[in-house]
């Protein structure tokens, strides 16, 4: 029988509570309710009190797995209530080797689709990496279409895609939340914020901007988990998903199957070469 | 700021006839950061370095870009001028003028307007050069070749007599490999044994050789020069130091298995001696098989010893030693054919054998003393077939390569059985007779004149019916199907690496190919070396060779070993990579991608904030980083960069360009 | 350099060459007197998965009208592997600027050896003449210029 919301969010705040009197545990990242009905925020519960302050219903759709970058060399344990995308997220930041997996306590939940676009096309809504899972797993959706999206964008002139981009990269107040927000966007210093090499310039002017975005599609494309964060925290609503699909979408034409973010061994697809990898350039 | 001089050459007329020079150099004191500029007929001749040299010190100039030939031409006189000078050799950037430019355009303008741009691009480009310095690492005097057959034989034998110290590292008990099971060598039909025991017997006696078998490589770390490897030697139960080699243990061991020297067709003690003419020619106890060992029973090996050489709590030991050079010369195996071929019977017939058991059976010091006889009755065969292409140019099946040596082993083997056994015939199933060699193909001549009969088509089926194996096929040549009643088949099966090479390559960090053969560092160019410096490969580890070209392979990376070893000390470029650990954020991705296993992940005493923290990063070995590149373009924050070639230089030669 | 007339205008194309296969391959062409347009420009790299894809991008904001990289044939890298990475990275790149608008000839890739000095002379002819029917590139370009221009260095 499946559990209740209400069921659920009383065992994450058992299971967080437990969690903190370990003492291996130095703060539980779940969710919080504020004032409005329709919205969550991001919340360390630290004490057992703040426990009962987590919650669990369809407004949580912040991403939890980022907070683990916080501080990169813990003292204590960080628990992360973890759904299928915060569970990839964590294997992405495991497999980038900014987070060891001892320093984590991941309490597994299975997600029952957010308040979110992008989970309309979610593939693993059951966390994948747990430490304890909270009530029971879920059916996932198969074939659900992740490149729809860009196959139909595809299909637009080069100067429609361009001026469209344009358009886009216009409203672009080059923020960074999109790479802050971003579980593969996980470097200590980024290129953007090079000074003296001077990759790209820091105005938010159309070009600018233009830069920043393809370099950003071209260095999280092969590592993406697809969480949909960067678009979710974009100010200006850019469709970022829509450009780091395509590199995706790609991936998968030309070099098979690929998802990241899975609890397997394999490699970003440009850190890996095949000898029989398709040929254009001949 | 920087004080650029730029240099623009006529080369006679070949750039100054098509690039207006004056117009360029004038256009280049107007680039940023550039004091001096002028032409001069010929660059690169006495008078042109002295003219650079004089304006370097005239103009304080910390900088020059010369516009003359192709880089690849002149880039190394031009920097060995500068060690004369106060400019550090790499604070030069050549623009290619002549091969890139005058000898490929024709309007004068134009061409001109390229020159200019090319010089801007090398101007932008030298502002951001850096004083490198070439560093010098020591070359450790030894060598390790691994693998004790022909090819490594021979190059520990040059080396040797190089006068640098080699070890051979063979697995097995012997040293001696494939060779010396062999009978007979194509096509002189001289004694294989003959020719391969001095080679052995010479191994062991040279003062600069040391033998270490029943030994595998079980670590390798470092660089060129400097090798630190460890070294396992596998549990002997034998002394080697008190055994005289007497052998009076191993013909008392009541316990009997299968010889592997033999290929099966006989039977040796547990505590053996491989072969007669074995080196070192002491035994060993094999562990599997020893009712000591198994079963703490017998014991009567150490009992008849007479000078208590046996050991049975002998144990695996290791030892780690210093190299300047390591050979890889693992050789070949036959490849296992009765897993692809059940229509051959699949290994459940005894009279259908390959080629090196074969060469056991007319081997005089084999299990039959030289008669060749059929394994299940040991009667004498009258009809023999040898089937070719056995896993070779088979990619359905088998390998898809062809093995080189098998068409004329069988013909040799053709030969044999022609004249040893009267009135014998001798059915050979091909697909095409190669042999290319010297006196190869007069040699298959003579076989078929000796009155084998070639038949052009694969077999299809061997079975059996009473005594005789029936093979059908197929002539191909008149399209017909044949069957021939044979008393023996002999396959021709290919060859493939040995099964330890794989380990052993990864060990090293050097790469083997799809069908696992170490790959060369150019296949033409660079034959006997692999792609990390320092570590080179003879015989048929790199691919299916007889053993004229093993042997010349195992001479040649000899050759190359001596070249690096009779060095006190080697340059290392210093255009290589380096990693700001600050910035690094220990992803390893760029230890992924290293063709050269140069980069490692390190700790580092780094800075979170305000904590002193331990950081992992990635560090670049100097000794092995090849200067590639490839680590730099897939470091998303620009942490790892090629010094003469970074980021900063490509970005402002891209700017200059575009400008 | 160019000035951009339109009866006369010229492109500029950059041209990434790894120094053990194409850029020996243009020297050739130079030695054996071939001839080709005067608007590709090579840049030296020692490998072509040394071009970061960057490079490309800032290419095109510069005002670059086509880029080209190049390098050695798959299987004869000087340094073993590095073209392997080159072909994935680029096989990518090139669909990723082809979807933001970059007309797919504007940025290419070519695999063209040592000896391969016609081969160096017909890609630029090729590339040459499709660039030049594309017109100007406007896409991308912009007016961001680094600090330190003349003299930069690391962090």
């Amino acid at each position: 029988m499946a559990y209740t919301k209400e069921q659920i969010q009383e065992m994450i705040r058992q299971e967080a509570k437990k969690a903190l009197a370990t003492g291996e545990v130095s703060a539980v990242v779940g969710w919080t309710s504020t004032r409005f009905e329709d919205r969550t925020k991001p919340f360390f519960a630290e004490t057992e009190s703040e426990c009962d302050l987590l919650v669990w219903n369809e407004y949580c759709i912040n991403g939890t797995a980022k907070y683990a970058l916080d501080d990169r060399y813990p003292e204590k344990k960080l628990a992360v209530i973890a759904r299928g995308c915060d569970s990839r997220a964590i294997n992405r930041l495991i497999q980038d080797k900014q987070v060891k997996r001892e320093n984590l306590y991941i309490i597994g939940v299975a997600c029952d689709g957010k308040d979110n676009p992008i989970c309309k096309e979610c593939q693993h809504k059951n966390p994948l990496t747990f430490d304890v899972l909270v009530g029971e797993e879920v059916e996932e959706q198969i074939n659900a279409d992740r490149f729809a999206e860009v196959l139909a964008f595809e299909k637009l002139t080069p100067d429609e895609r361009y001026d469209y981009w344009a358009k886009q990269y216009d409203k672009c107040i080059h923020c960074y939340a999109c790479r802050n927000a971003c579980p593969a966007c996980n470097c200590i210093e980024c290129y953007a914020d090079q000074y003296r090499t001077g990759w790209q310039g820091k105005a938010a002017d159309r070009e600018q901007n233009q830069v920043y975005g393809l370099t950003r599609v071209y260095h999280v494309g092969d590592r993406c988990i697809e969480c949909g964060e960067c678009e979710r925290v974009c100010p200006m609503d850019l469709p970022i998903m829509r450009q780091t699909r395509k590199m995706l979408k790609d991936i998968n034409d030309l070099f098979g199957d690929y998802e990241c973010g899975l609890p397997d061994d394999r490699k970003p697809v440009l850190g890996e070469y095949k000898l029989e990898d398709p040929d254009e350039f001949m | 700021m920087a004080r650029i001089g730029v240099f623009i050459c006529h080369c006679g007329t070949n750039i100054a006839s098509v690039v207006d020079v004056e117009r360029v150099a004038e256009s280049a004191k107007t680039m940023p950061g550039v004091v001096f500029a002028t032409t001069y007929k010929y660059m690169c001749s006495e008078p042109g370095q002295a003219m650079i040299k004089e304006s370097i010190e005239q103009y304080n100039l910390d900088r020059i870009v010369i516009g003359s030939c192709s880089p690849r031409m002149h880039e190394l006189t031009f920097r060995k001028m500068l060690k004369g000078t106060k400019i550090n050799p790499y604070m030069l950037e050549i623009a290619n003028l002549r091969e890139q430019c005058a000898w490929v355009h024709t309007d004068r303008e134009k061409a001109t307007e390229k020159a200019i741009g090319l010089v801007q691009m090398s101007v932008a480009k030298v502002a951001n050069n850096k004083p490198l310095t070439t560093s010098t690492i020591p070359i450790t005097k030894r060598a390790l070749v691994i693998g004790g057959g022909i090819a490594g034989m021979q190059a520990a034998l040059d080396i040797a007599d190089c006068g640098f110290d080699v070890t051979i590292v063979e697995k097995e008990p012997s040293i001696g490999g494939h060779m010396v099971m062999l009978d007979k060598t194509f096509p002189t039909m001289d004694c294989s044994a003959c020719i391969s025991t001095p080679k052995m017997v010479e191994c062991n006696a040279h003062p600069n050789i040391t033998l270490k078998t029943s030994c595998e490589v079980e670590k390798v770390s470092g660089y060129v020069g400097n090798f630190e490897v460890t070294i396992k030697e596998k549990a002997k139960y034998v002394n080697h130091d008190l055994c005289t080699g007497c052998g009076l243990c191993q013909t008392k061991c009541p316990t009997k298995v299968t010889s592997e020297f033999d290929q099966g067709l006989s039977k040796r003690p547990a505590i053996y001696i491989p072969f007669a003419q074995a080196v070192p020619s002491k035994p060993v106890i094999d562990a599997n098989a020893c009712l000591k060992l198994t079963k703490d029973k017998c014991g009567i090996c150490e009992k008849v010893c007479p000078i208590g050489a046996i050991d049975y709590k002998d144990e695996v030991s290791y030892t780690t030693e210093e190299y300047g050079a390591i050979v890889i010369a693992t050789g070949y195996e036959l490849v296992d054919w009765a897993e692809m071929y059940p229509e051959y019977g699949g290994g459940k017939y005894k009279d259908v054998i390959t080629g090196l058991q074969f060469e056991r059976l007319v081997n005089a010091s084999g299990p039959t003393e030289g008669h060749i006889v059929r394994p299940s009755d040991g009667k004498e065969p009258k009809d023999v077939v040898i089937v070719k292409c056995v896993g070779s140019r088979d990619p359905k099946k088998g390998k898809s390569y062809c093995s080189r040596a098998c068409c004329m082993y069988s013909a040799k083997h053709a030969h044999q059985i022609l004249d040893k056994i009267p009135n014998s015939r001798v059915y050979i199933f091909y697909m095409d007779v190669r042999t290319p060699g010297k006196g190869y193909e007069e040699f298959y001549d003579n076989t078929r004149r000796d009155g084998a009969q070639y038949i052009r088509g694969r077999v299809s089926k061997i079975y059996k019916e009473g005594s005789k194996l029936i093979v059908r096929g197929e002539d191909s040549l008149i399209g017909k199907p044949v069957t021939v009643e044979a008393d023996m088949v002999i396959l021709a099966t290919a060859m493939e690496p040995s099964p330890t090479v794989a380990d052993v390559a990864n060990k090293l960090g050097i790469a083997i190919d799809a069908d696992r053969w170490v790959t060369e560092a150019h296949p033409k160019l660079r034959p006997v070396e692999t792609q990390t410096n320092g570590i080179y490969l003879c015989g048929t580890c790199q691919g299916p060779k007889d053993i004229p070209d093993t042997v010349a392979q195992g001479s040649a990376a000899a050759a190359k070993v001596a070249a690096l070893l009779c060095h006190d000390e080697m340059e290392t470029s210093p255009m290589i990579s380096f990693v700001d650990p600050n910035k690094c954020s220990g992803c390893g991705f760029c230890e992924g991608v290293c063709p050269y296993k140069a980069i490692t992940m390190v700790e580092y005493a780094g800075r979170d904030g305000n904590r002193r923290v331990t950081k992992t990063v990635a560090q670049v070995n100097e000794g092995l980083c090849q200067g590639c590149g490839c680590c730099n373009a897939i470091c998303r924050t620009g942490c790892i960069d090629l010094k003469g070639f970074t980021n900063d230089q490509i970005l402002k030669e891209v700017d200059a360009l575009c400008l | 350099m160019s000035v951009k007339k339109d009866n006369n205008w010229e492109p500029v194309i950059l041209a990434f060459c790894c120094n053990w296969c194409t850029y020996t391959g243009a020297d050739l062409a130079g030695l054996n007197r071939m001839k080709y347009p005067e608007n590709v420009r090579v840049i030296r790299v020692p490998c072509s998965s040394r071009v970061n894809p960057q490079f490309i991008i800032r290419a095109f904001q510069k005002g670059a009208d086509g880029v080209l990289v190049c390098g050695c044939h798959p299987g004869d890298c000087h340094y073993a592997t590095g073209n392997y990475y080159t072909r994935r990275r680029f096989m990518l790149m090139k669909r990723l600027l082809e979807y933001n608008g970059i007309d797919p000839k504007r940025f290419q890739a070519k695999w063209i050896s040592g000896s391969e000095a016609a081969k160096f002379r017909d890609t630029v002819i090729q590339v040459s003449a499709e660039i030049k029917a594309l017109g100007p590139n406007t896409k991308f370009v912009g007016t961001y210029a680094p600090q330190n221009a003349v003299e930069g260095g690391q962090e």
